[in-house]
Order: structure tokens, then sequence, then C-alpha cells
């Protein structure tokens, strides 16, 4: 066992060290393609509550009954350009939250590995687990707790962000779309802890120089 | 004796009315790099505020309970973080205020201590090349007390502000904007620009 | 290098400051006056004019043109920067060279714009923010230095002492430590400095005593207060007619105890919109409050009365509110004890009641119309910057301004300014007010709380000399009314009480109205009469509020005398035929009242009891202690009435304690003719035939008024029979009148009068 801690450090890790080496690695890509995600989808976003925000004043200003471009998901064609653009920028919003959700189920397939691993770790080592840490300090049960953690931080996420996408094209309100356009920008539910857990995962499995 | 303490201070002067250039171009860059700070900030204080304005409760977002604490704490930070980023612009602005400062003191000293040589005859002659010294002493002085001011009115802005006094960070770009004195920035360029050829025969 | 000695003669030109050397303290001359003056580009200069100061850098004209002097007041005296000097004339003489060390302390006490700014920013970065704002200037001591310019939240920095007071003028460097004393807010700063040139009191020092106690001890000491178990006073109410100074006084304590003074007008406060007025109120209780966070805090609420009217009586909603929201407001105020309210009216009962009692307005201090002793005290506070000759008696002059406040007294003593001014125009020099000035202002001055009386006359002054005759009768009326107001230690000497009231009763026309006068007029006390035209009102009710307003009036400036003319008419007796409650009637139960009735309202109280044991313990000067016995012995009302009936009168009035002395006032007899018809005819230019001794012994029940009569009758037959040009009166004429008049009176009537009470 005391021969393991050394192998960390030479990168040469096998079995659940080198499971939960890989997970910590995607889990690194996973937030980042999340991030890059998250800022195409706020300028999408944005440009949909400008639309909508300019439409709704243009109807105010020619004072025409709303013929329901704006009651339904996708807006009503050919009633002016800005109507097609916005279905144009609503179609690029959900296609960013499909993919946001395919993140998600990465990592949550991410996280129930660690699970098992950790499952495994208490078949063969009984309930106390692994003696001696498989890296520096962490106990493999704390692997699934922090990826199970940051799995629900980011499943929180994503089900404001498609809440979202569901209202904010709808709303004349333009305090709320601000405060969807803020929630989706700012991503409420990944906190300082989260990113602090990712980088402990980072510094803990060797990804980040200690 | 007096003609060489004229040449002696008019060398220095030259100097610093070339250190002055430079100045004013790092301040300007610096001023430059502030201002989409500000707007971000205000762009902050307007989300904070929309999410005062709203009842989280009657819309579709009700769902998320703890959304309006956890998205406020969220902004805050970005807050501080635009706020940290201004204190630092502001340091940089400090050593351009320092350095001008320097320049406009050390000429002084010199003509203080050398004032016996150069009785105010000589110092208000002036000539088609060279204003007269007590027109340069003044126009440094002036560089001097106007970036003196701008820099004191400017970080007592950053550091009247409070996150959590909305009105103030929205209008702090305003603020922030009705500082900026194109007089006094001018006044600068005038300067530079009257000097030129005096800094330019030496 | 030009002559000294023609620069110092040179004239300098005031030109207000150039744009690009605002705040920089720059002072622009000539080259050549400022080699005169051995001055440095840049070196410090003091620019003295009358009283102010400003210090400057001095610096070379751009146009090096002379004669002209251009400044930056940024740093100057505290009058300096409001003053233009166009009009002054500045001469080399005002500029001085200053020396100016490198400072080591400085101490400063700051002015910011608000309280927001002032509680939202710490001392240490305050002080951080004067340094920088200082860095590099020259500051002088007791100078302001203006620094509103850069928009800090901080308006000024008043410079308290450079380098400890070692040194009067420094400059300020990076190395300098900056002491930052007292941090004010703009408004008080200015209420400071306005409050600085108010005048003193006169004559309200207990009042003044008393009030800065009940401040005093909630503002400073609240702990003390608290272990006792004690709630202090959060507000009192002032009491008093209209110019009595109660905003003046509460000025004065909140100036001498250091508060911020924070006044809330009534009919400011009043708006038109639905709440406006109680949002106005809040807002006015929240600056307040804001203001007792930073030190004691006295809310002045000035009439109040237009306030806060009683509830019951007026039926709109909306005052009703307002009254509620005040008094919310004021057990509002709460735990915190900075904070008391003062509310000042002068009609106390239509205050609402809920508003008197403790816990809003705790206490309720009085001032009364002033006393003789208060308005000489008044009168020499006033006059204490007038140039009065030097035998001016203000003791007379107090005592003649019975019933004056102080706002009248010191319209008085404008009126008399005024006067010299316009009686002297030309000399510029001396000018002295004297005593003749007053005289002629009293006359355009009337006491305040007379006007809006219906007993107010404007009668002109008449001495005793101008009635003829009637000697006892003059001397009784002396006696009576005089006496008592001017020798009152020698009354109570004696054990004498003054009497209540007089009538004077006799035939029609025989001078009884002409007597009361003079009296009143020789003992120089306020004079109100009225007559039944007066009083009488088709309103039920209203008679009766007139004549007790008229006593309410009366002893508000008492002494004064009451005249009561044809009594008859007024009261008539009880005892007549007419009906029981008839408005005379009810005037009568009123007049009784007033006369011996239980004792003054409260609010009319004036003065202090004390007076009397203070007499006694100090020893003063004479004419102080007859003052004071004035004082004391003069706070009733003489009723004097006069009537031709007396016996219509209600028996009633007559018993001792209420009119108590009667005199007579017999038709004149032979020698009273005689005086009479000599004043009568004084302007008359009589032949030397005429010999008015005869006349008198024919005009035998002929009243004055009847003699007044026969000489203008006289006059005219003159007219009549010789011509316009007839420039003197024969005795032919008096003689020819009087064929022609009947005496007014009848032996008969004559009898019954002096048979009346024997």
């Amino acid at each position: 066992m005391e021969g393991k801690a050394p192998e960390v450090r030479r990168g040469h890790v096998t079995g659940s060290g080198r499971k939960l080496k890989d997970n910590a690695a995607d889990w690194h890509n996973l937030a980042l393609k999340w991030d890059r995600l998250n800022d195409a989808g706020s300028t999408y976003a944005t440009n949909i509550v400008n639309f909508t925000l300019q439409k709704e004043s243009g109807k105010e200003a020619s004072l025409l009954a709303s013929s329901g471009g704006a009651a339904d998901a996708p807006p009503v064609q050919g009633l002016n350009p800005s109507s097609r653009e916005l279905e144009e920028e609503c179609v690029k919003l959900q296609d960013v939250v499909e993919k946001m959700t395919r993140v998600l189920s990465k990592m949550e397939k991410m996280a129930s590995s660690d699970q098992g691993i950790c499952a495994l770790e208490t078949f063969q080592f009984g309930d106390e687990g692994r003696p001696t840490p498989l890296f520096h300090t962490w106990s493999t049960p704390h692997f699934a707790a922090v990826s199970s953690r940051l799995c629900e931080s980011y499943r929180q996420e994503l089900s404001l962000k498609r809440l979202i996408l569901q209202e904010v094209a709808h709303t004349s309100d333009p305090q709320l779309a601000m405060v969807y356009l803020s929630s989706w920008l700012h991503q409420p539910y990944t906190g300082d802890g989260d990113r602090l857990l990712l980088e402990g995962l980072l510094l803990e499995t060797g990804h980040r120089p200690l | 004796m007096s003609t060489h303490a004229v040449a002696t201070l008019h060398q220095q002067l030259r100097k610093s009315f070339r250190a002055l250039a430079d100045n004013q171009r790092a301040w300007n860059s610096v001023l430059a790099e502030c201002a989409p700070l500000l707007g971000s900030l205000g762009n902050l204080a307007e989300q904070l505020r929309a999410l005062d304005g709203v009842q989280i409760a009657r819309t579709p977002l009700a769902r998320f309970p703890d959304l309006r604490d956890r998205l406020r704490c969220k902004l805050l930070q970005a807050v501080d973080v635009v706020l940290a980023k201004l204190t630092e612009k502001t340091e940089s602005l400090q050593t351009v205020r320092d350095a001008v400062h320097g320049l406009a003191s050390a000429a002084f000293q010199w003509y203080e201590q050398n004032a016996d040589l150069l009785d105010l005859a000589t110092c208000t002659l002036r000539s088609a090349a060279a204003p007269s010294i007590a027109e340069l002493l003044e126009w440094l002085q002036d560089a001097d007390s106007y970036y003196r001011q701008q820099f004191l009115r400017r970080r007592n802005l950053l550091q009247m502000l409070r996150p959590d006094e909305l009105s103030e960070l929205e209008s702090a770009a305003n603020w922030w904007a009705s500082i900026d004195s194109p007089d006094g920035d001018e006044l600068i360029s005038e300067m530079l620009f009257r000097v030129a050829v005096f800094v330019d025969s030496g | 290098m030009t002559s000294v000695g023609v620069m110092e003669k040179l004239n300098l030109k005031w030109l207000p400051c150039d744009r690009q050397d605002k705040d920089t303290q720059r002072c622009r001359m000539g080259a050549g006056l400022m080699a005169s003056l051995n001055l440095r580009i840049g070196s410090p200069v003091l620019i003295c004019t009358s009283g102010s100061a400003c210090l400057c850098r001095a610096w070379p004209r751009s146009d090096l043109a002379e004669g002209y002097l251009q400044f930056d007041t940024k740093c100057s005296t505290q009058n300096f920067s409001s003053q233009t000097f166009k009009h002054v004339s500045f001469t080399p003489q005002h500029i001085t060279p200053l020396k100016c060390p490198k400072l080591k302390i400085l101490k400063v006490n700051v002015v910011v714009k608000s309280s927001v700014f002032k509680k939202r920013t710490a001392g240490p970065l305050i002080c951080e923010l004067v340094k920088e704002m200082l860095k590099h200037m020259y500051v002088y001591e007791k100078h302001v230095v203006n620094v509103s310019s850069l928009d800090t939240g901080i308006d000024f920095v008043l410079v308290e002492n450079v380098n400890s007071g070692s040194t009067k003028a420094g400059l300020v460097t990076g190395k300098t430590t900056l002491d930052v004393g007292a941090v004010v807010t703009l408004k008080q700063h200015r209420s400071r400095v306005q409050e600085s040139a108010s005048t003193s009191l006169g004559g309200m020092e207990e009042v003044y005593a008393s009030l800065k106690e009940l401040l005093l001890l909630p503002l400073h000491y609240p702990s003390a207060l608290k272990k006792l178990g004690i709630t202090c006073p959060r507000g009192v109410l002032l009491i008093g007619p209209p110019g009595v100074g109660k905003t003046m006084l509460v000025r004065r304590v909140v100036k001498d105890i250091g508060a911020t003074l924070i006044t809330l007008n009534g009919p400011v406060v009043l708006g038109s919109r639905p709440g406006e007025s109680e949002e106005n109120l809040r807002k006015m209780f929240k600056e307040a409050q804001e203001a007792s966070e930073e030190g004691p805090c006295v809310l002045l609420i000035d009439e109040i009365d237009s306030l806060c009217p009683k509830r019951a009586g007026s039926s709109s909603a909306p005052e009703n509110r307002v009254v509620a929201q005040l008094l919310t407001l004021m057990d509002g105020i709460g735990t915190r004890g900075f904070f008391v309210t003062i509310g000042a009216t002068n009609q106390p009962d239509t205050l609402d009641p809920a508003m008197r009692r403790p816990g809003r307005f705790d206490r309720e201090v009085i001032i009364g119309v002033p006393t003789l002793t208060q308005r000489k005290s008044i009168l020499t506070c006033l006059s204490e910057k007038m140039p009065l000759c030097k035998g001016l008696d203000l003791c007379a002059l107090a005592e003649m301004t019975t019933g004056y406040v102080g706002a009248d007294l010191s319209a008085l003593c404008r009126e008399a300014a005024l006067q010299a001014i316009r009686n002297a125009p030309q000399e510029f020099g001396e000018k002295r007010i004297e005593m003749h000035h007053f005289h002629e202002a009293l006359k355009r001055v009337q006491p305040s709380c007379l006007r809006s009386s219906i007993g107010l006359t404007d009668y002109r002054p008449v001495s005793w000399d101008k009635i003829g005759g009637l000697e006892d009768v003059k001397l009784k009326i002396k006696q009576s009314v005089e006496w008592p107001m001017k020798y009152p230690e020698s009354f109570i000497r004696l054990g004498l009480s003054r009497p209540r009231g007089i009538l004077l009763y006799g035939p029609p026309g025989c001078a009884k109205t002409t007597l009361v006068k003079a009296a009143a007029t020789s003992s120089h006390c306020a004079f109100l009469s009225v007559s039944g035209a007066d009083l009488f009102s088709p309103f039920v009710g209203d008679s009766e509020k007139a004549l007790a307003q008229l006593f309410r009036q009366a002893r508000a400036c008492s002494p004064s005398i009451v005249f009561l003319d044809e009594l008859d008419t007024i009261l008539g007796s009880r005892g007549d035929r007419r009906a029981p409650h008839s408005v005379q009637s009810q005037l009568l139960s009123v007049l009784l009242n007033e006369l011996d009735g239980v004792g003054l309202k409260t609010v009319e109280r004036r003065g202090t009891g004390e007076k009397v044991c203070h007499t006694e313990g100090h020893i003063e000067s004479q004419h102080d202690q007859k003052m004071q016995y004035q004082e004391v012995c003069n706070k009733d009302v003489m009723v004097v009435a006069a009537s031709n009936r007396p016996d219509a009168l209600d028996s009633a009035l007559m018993r001792p304690g209420r009119l108590d002395i009667m005199i007579y006032v017999p038709p004149p007899d032979y020698e009273s003719r005689l005086a009479v018809l000599q004043l009568c005819t004084e302007n008359m230019p009589l032949h030397s035939d005429v010999c008015l001794k005869e006349i008198a012994i024919q005009t035998d029940r002929y009243s004055g008024a009847d003699l007044e009569n026969l000489c203008k009758e006289a006059a005219l037959l003159t007219l009549q029979q010789e011509s316009m040009e007839a420039s003197v009166i024969h005795h032919k004429y008096f003689v020819q009148a009087l064929q022609n008049m009947k005496p007014s009176l009848s032996a008969q009537q004559i009898d019954s009068y002096q048979n009346l009470f024997t």
C-alpha cells in the first residue's frame, strides 16, 4: 500500500486510482465545456431578450394586438424579420441547453462511476475503507461525495437553464427578463464552493502541481 | 551666472515637459481601461435592482426558492471583482499623479533654490522660441494640480461606492464620466503644444 | 527696477479671478509690484482688507501689466469669499509677504455636505481625504479653505490652528500630521455662523435659565437620569403673546448649549395633496432624528396651534390626521434622549389637549408681556449699540412703554433711530438719539398686544393743566389713579390697598372723559376705552366675549386703565324692568367677574413672584427697588367708569372692592368756570373790553362744554356781524351769545346729583 503514494507522483496509477484520476480530468474538461456553453448561451439569451423587448415596445407603439407572436414557443414566422431572428436565437439557445444536458449526463455517469469505485472499496476493505488514501489525503468515499455534490450543482443549474429557455422569450417584464439573464450568466447554483471542490479534486489527483 | 542658471532650468523644464507628455498618454490609457469596468458595474447594479424588483415567488422561477439569495451573492461577488480591478487602475493613476507632481515640485524647488540668480525680469522674459520661466513653472503646476484633483475625485468616488447602494453603483459610471474634464485634458495638450518648440529646441 | 515710493502709491484695480487660476491660490499682480514687495514667484502673501484676509501665492501676470490685482479666494477668512471687491481699492499696503514654514501639525474642522456623508464616511477616511486636499497648499490660522469644487462631499475645511499655534501660516506637505477635530454638516456650520450674530436677550433671564436647564438635563446627562430611573422631559411648550421673543429665546438657548436647531413652521408643513402634510412632518422628524444622532438636537415647532388644532372642533379629516401624526411622532421620539421638541404658540387654548400631557409636551413655559424691569433690560440690550444721548433715562422709557413686547420695543428703537436720522440727515458724524426721538417713535409704534383690541383709542395726550378748575376733583383722581402707580412703596408702607375701580359721575359735559384721559396721560399706562357701541353686537355672546377680551388684553399690558364711558348705557341695572337675560345684564355679570373674579388664567401669568423677597435681601439702588415695587403692585387693571346716571347702575357694582371710589364731578363753580373760559379763549384774539370774570359770574349752571360752546358762539357771531376780516372778539358778542344759550343743567338736576350718595 505504501508504494501507492510515490506511484501517484510518477503518474503510474492503476485500478481505482487510475479511474478516479481520469474522472477528475474529465470533470475539469466538462466544467470548461459547460462554461463555454454558458457563455454562448448567454449571448443568445441576451439577443432573445432584446428582441422580445424591442417587439414589446414596438407593439405598444403601433397599438397592434398581439397576434400570438410571442405566445408559442416557436414564434410565428414571417411577421417581421426580427421574429425569424428570434426563432433562430431560440433554436440556438435550445441547442446549447441540449448540449448542456449531454454534459450533465456525462457528469452523472462519472458520479456513478465514482460511487461504484467507492462500493468496490467497501467490498475490498470493509466498512472502514482503504487504510491509506489513494492519493494524498482524500478517502475514496470523499471522491464520490465530491463528484455527486458537483453533479447535483450542475443538475440544479441545468434545470434552471431549462426553465429560462422556456420562459425567456415570453416575458415582457424587463425586470424579470433581466433576472433571467443574470441567473443564466452568473449560474447561481455553481458557487465558489464547487469551483474549490473541483480545484481540490485536480490537486488531489495530481493534475495540478502542488 | 544668470544665463547659466536659466539654461540649466530650461534644460530641466524641457525634460519635465517631455515626461509630462508620456504621463498624459499613460493617464489617458488607464482611464480608457476604466470605462468598461464602470459600465459593467452599472450593469451589475441594474441586475441587482431587477432582482430586488421581481417577486420571484410569482414568476415561473418560484421552483427555485433560494435563487434570490444565491444570485445576489453571485452578483455581489462580481461587483467586488470589478471594484478590485478599478482599485488596481487607480493605483496606476496614482503613479502618474506622483510622477507629474515629482516633475513640478522638482522644477519649482530648483527655481526656489536659485531664485537669487533669477530675478523677476529674467523669469518673465519670453521669446519666440521659449515661453517665460514663470509660465513654464505655472503650467507644470497646473498640470500637477489637474492630475492631483482628478485623482482625488476619482479615488474618492470609488471609496464612496458601496455594493449595497444600488443607485450609487448605477450612477457611478455617470459620476466617473462627469469627473472627466475635457478642459483640463485640453489644457495639458495645449500646454504641451505651446512648449513643443521649446522642448524640441533643447 | 521701479522705485519703491512710486509703487507704494499705486492703486490696484481688482479684477475677478481668471478661470485657470481658480483653486490655485494664485494672486496675480504686475512683475514690478512683485519686485518692489520683494516677492518671488509663488511666495505666500496675505491680502488683507477691512477685517478679512486671504492667503495667496504671488504670481506675475502673464501680460505683465501693472495696476491690477486678481486673486483666488480658496483659503480666506469666513467673510472674505462672500465679498466682492469692486468698490474696494487695493494698494500695495494690503499685500503682506509671509514666511510660511513647512507644517508639522495642522488642526482643522471639516464641514461636510450632508449628514449622510458624515455617517457613511469613517473618520480616518475623511482625514485622509482632507489631507490629500490640503497637500501643497498654504494655510493660515482660522481661515476657511473652500474645497467644494472638488465635489467630494466635503465643502469646507476650517483651519483651527497651524503648528499648534506657534505660527500663523504654513505649507502643508506630505509629512504634515493632520488632526481633524469636529466634522459638522453644512447646515450646522451655517447656523453656527449665523447665530453668532444674534442679539442678546433682555429680561428673559429666568425663563432662559429654566429652559436651558430643561434642555441640558436630558441632553447632557442622559445616563445619570437613566440611573435615577427618570425619563427625561422631551417636549416643552412655550406660551406667550406674539412678539415676546419665544422663537428668539429658543434660538438663543439652542445656540448656547450647542445643539442643532431644526425649525418646523406649521403652515410650511401643510400641503394640499392628501397625505403630504403627514409626509412632511415625518420628514422633518426624521431629519431631526438624524441630526440628533450627531449631537443634541432641538426641533422647534413654531405656531404649533396652526398645526395642531383641537380635533373635536375642526371636523375636517385631514387636520385630524395631521394632529394624530404629530402625536404619534412625538411619542415615537422614544428612548434616544438627545432630541427635544419645543412648541411655541400664542393660543394654547386652541391646541389639542392630547398634545399637552406629560410624555409629549411635558413642560409648559409661559412668557408673558414684559414687566417694567424686563422692559428696562430689553431696552438696555436693544440700545447697547445705539448712540444714545447721555442723559437718556431708559427707566422713564420703560415706564412709558407699558404693554410693549420685545418686538415692539425693537421697532420702537428702530423708529427712534430713524427719527434721529430724519432730523439731522446732513451731519454724518455725531448723531445721538435723544428722548424726543423716542417720544416721536412712541406715537408711531403701538404695543402689539393692544393691536386689534376694541378698546384701543387714538387719544391725544391731555395734560392736567388743560382742564380748567375742578382742583379737588383732580386731586382725588390723582390720588386714586396716579399715586398707586407712581408711588406704590408709600402705599405699601401705609398698608393702603389701591382702589379697584373708580366711578366718575356728574352732569354731562363736565369733563369726566377729559379727566380720565389726563390721568392716563400722566400715569403713562395703557389706556383702553370702550363705550356701548363698541361692545354691542348682533350675535349672541359676542358682547360678553368682547368685554372679557378687553380685560384680558388690559391685564396683558398692565398697568392699564380700562375706561368704560357711559357705563349706564353699557350695563343698566339688574333690577331693571328689562328682561333679566338681556345683553346688558350678561355684560354686567362679566364685568363683576372681571372686577373681582377668582384669579387669572394661567396663560396670562407674567414675570415671577420672586422679586419681592429679592428686594429685601440685596442692597440695590433705590430706583431699582422702586421699579420692582411698582412692578409688584401694578399687576392689576384699574377700571374707571363714567356715567351721568349713577342711579341707573346696579348696586352690586358700587360696593367696595369693585367701583369703590365715587368721584362727583360737579358742574364748574365760579373759579373753575373762569379757568375754563381762560383755556377756551387762549387762542382767540379777545378785545381788551372782554371781561372773562364777568362772564364767569353770569354762567352759573353752565357746564364746561357749554362754556366752550359759548366761546365758539361768540367768535361765530363776530364773524357774522362784522365781516370775515374781523380780527378781535368784542365783549358784546359774548353777552349776545349768552342770551341765546340756556345752561344745559338745571338746579334740580344738580341737587339730585349732589344728594345721590349722601
